[in-house]
């Protein structure tokens, strides 16, 4: 689609302009990022405490960080949790805001227009202040949440949502789907508009009914999209930190541990940042699949 | 046809999603007009019945709210002018021209923005502070340009391959210089697409916190999500000033966001929809 330019100019010439213009990208991408990675990489092979962090150097120490990781039971408890955790999140926030999204499409206009507008509203919420809300909404004193639990005949003043995980762990899960929903209700409704009326009134005049409509034209037709919303969400949502960080107080107990914080808690909290190193380095592989299955479709994209 | 009865429960669903998505919201927006009493209330009720500043006068005259808003002004500024600039030329090329290694690039700028950002914490931090630059804006602003000029190569690359390329090719015949082609053709048409990707890294500088909060540890480098999570400390928290604090911090983001909507509503996903 770019060639009528390039065809301008004598073929088989050295062309520095392309390079120029990509140069300070990847510089930046590769001094910070690239080298980052690196040095991930090299220190989850060695031992680097506070001792070696005075010394400026790490001791190798081969696999050692990655054997002891592996038959820690702690790790494999915490590797569960985090991909239940991920999970469950990403099945709730793309089943809802697929629902919501082809539900749109027959909403009348006003409530559409009402549902976008809270839907931005929602998403332009910054991370730090929807965690904010959602810590007031389940406090442990003032509770909106309990006092309408409590309206209904229930008796549970003063409930801390927080001693029971499981009720932890669906409201951190609750205050990111909340925070995502908007993101994947408005991408997939936004890609629904974009499916071509007449190939649809087409199908129907040939006798389809919405069902087979569904299957066998919007849902093939939205797959590019749900793929891309999955992994990214998958993504984002597998290294979830700040939430669970700051819903219990920058302390959380080893029950709320997911590979985010198990990482944090080794390196920062233990000084032990080859180990630290090694857990993130599992994290990123643990998501290769994910991110290559989103790369081809991208670049599939941007083929065309 | 039963259009009308799939309407019916379009509508009641969608109206019960606005409340329950819109509540958080609300309850925000309503707690940060509340008088002290009625916050610390166990009988909180859905509807406010007396009105306060109180929180917001407590709030804005807490420590380091001036500063905090300075240096999230700061990063901010420094982050969208430096990535944006960088990104235009990169995706000019990605865009407009052909070359090798290309494919590897675009890869790259995609595996990139793919990256867990906690699992990158460890050598960042130790990457910086050989470099000097722990708790300083300036490693903060450095590692923000790389996290997002991925994200706005690709979105300008998108705006850009979306105008044809004829135009430019016009205006050479006519006797422009290349620069010239694109300075006069290419930008005005992409402003639009220009403005909408400065705000929406505007909006992820502004909001991130993990970083700011592993690099930045005195207090008068807070930028404002640092801010915001001072609110509590070992003695519990200060609701009523916090949901005035997040009212503040949501503004200027609700604002800008409200202004992009229809280009975001199809951003990450433009084009996966083959019409």
């Amino acid at each position: 689609m770019t060639t009528s330019v390039d065809r301008l100019q004598k073929p088989r010439t050295f062309k520095p302009w392309p390079y120029l213009l990509i140069a300070p990208s990847l510089l930046a991408l590769v001094l910070i990022l690239g080298f980052p990675v690196y040095k991930l990489i090299s220190l989850s092979f060695q031992r680097y405490g506070l001792a070696e962090i005075i010394a400026g150097k790490g001791v190798f120490v081969g696999l050692d960080n990655f054997k002891e990781t592996f038959t820690d039971i702690e790790f494999w408890k915490i590797l569960e949790r985090t991909l239940i955790f991920t999970a469950g999140m990403v099945a709730v926030s793309i089943i809802v805001g697929a629902w919501l999204a082809h539900l749109m499409v027959n909403m009348h206009p006003l409530i559409r227009k009402a549902l976008n507008g809270v839907l931005i509203l929602v998403w332009a919420m910054p991370q730090l202040v929807s965690i904010s809300v959602w810590r007031w909404l389940f406090s442990f004193n003032f509770s909106i949440v309990t006092a309408l639990i409590n309206s209904l005949g229930f008796e549970m003043d003063n409930h801390n949502y927080f001693v029971n995980t499981f009720s932890g762990f669906l409201i951190i899960g609750g205050c990111v789907a909340w925070g995502a929903l908007p993101f994947i209700t408005i991408s997939i409704y936004a890609a629904l508009t974009q499916v071509p009326k007449d190939l649809i009134e087409a199908a129907e005049i040939d006798g389809a009914n919405p069902r087979q409509v569904f299957r066998n034209i919007t849902l093939p037709m939205l797959l590019p999209v749900y793929i891309i919303l999955i992994s990214l969400s998958t993504i984002w949502d597998f290294q979830i930190f700040s939430h669970i960080w700051i819903f219990l107080d920058s302390r959380p107990s080893a029950e709320y541990y997911t590979m985010a914080i198990y990482a944090f808690q080794k390196s920062f909290g233990l000084s032990e940042y080859g180990k630290g190193a090694a857990i993130s380095l599992i994290m990123i592989f643990s998501l290769v699949g994910v991110t290559g299955y989103y790369l081809r479709q991208m670049m599939r994209m941007g083929d065309e | 046809m039963k259009r009308t009865s799939s309407s019916i429960f379009a509508n009641i669903s969608g109206i019960f999603a606005i409340v329950l998505m819109g509540f958080p919201v609300y309850w925000m927006v309503t707690t940060s007009f509340k008088p002290k009493g009625d916050i610390l209330s166990t009988k909180p009720t859905i509807l406010p019945h007396s009105f306060s500043l109180s929180n917001y006068v407590e709030a804005v005259t807490k420590e380091g709210f001036s500063k905090a808003l300075i240096n999230s002004v700061i990063v901010v500024f420094f982050t969208v002018t430096i990535s944006l600039f960088v990104a235009l030329f990169a995706s000019i090329a990605v865009a407009r021209m052909k070359f090798k290694g290309k494919r590897i690039y675009v890869a790259s700028i995609l595996m990139v923005q793919m990256l867990p950002l906690s699992a990158l914490l460890i050598p960042l931090y130790l990457l910086l502070s050989k470099l000097n630059l722990t708790d300083k804006l300036a490693g903060v602003i450095l590692t923000y340009i790389a996290f997002i000029l991925p994200f706005v190569v690709w979105t300008l690359r998108g705006f850009l391959v979306n105008i044809p390329a004829e135009l430019e090719e016009a205006a050479l015949v006519d006797g422009c210089t290349k620069p010239q082609a694109y300075r006069l053709v290419l930008f005005p048409l992409m402003a639009p697409g220009l403005v909408a990707t400065a705000i929406f890294a505007f909006i992820q500088a502004w909001n991130e916190f993990l970083l700011a909060y592993i690099l930045l540890s005195s207090q008068d480098k807070a930028t404002m999500p640092i801010w915001l999570a001072g609110f509590t400390n070992r003695f519990g928290t200060d609701w009523g000033p916090l949901m005035a604090a997040s009212t503040l911090t949501a503004i200027p983001v609700v604002i800008f966001f409200s202004l992009i909507q229809d280009k975001i509503a199809t951003g990450v996903t433009a084009g996966a929809v083959k019409g």
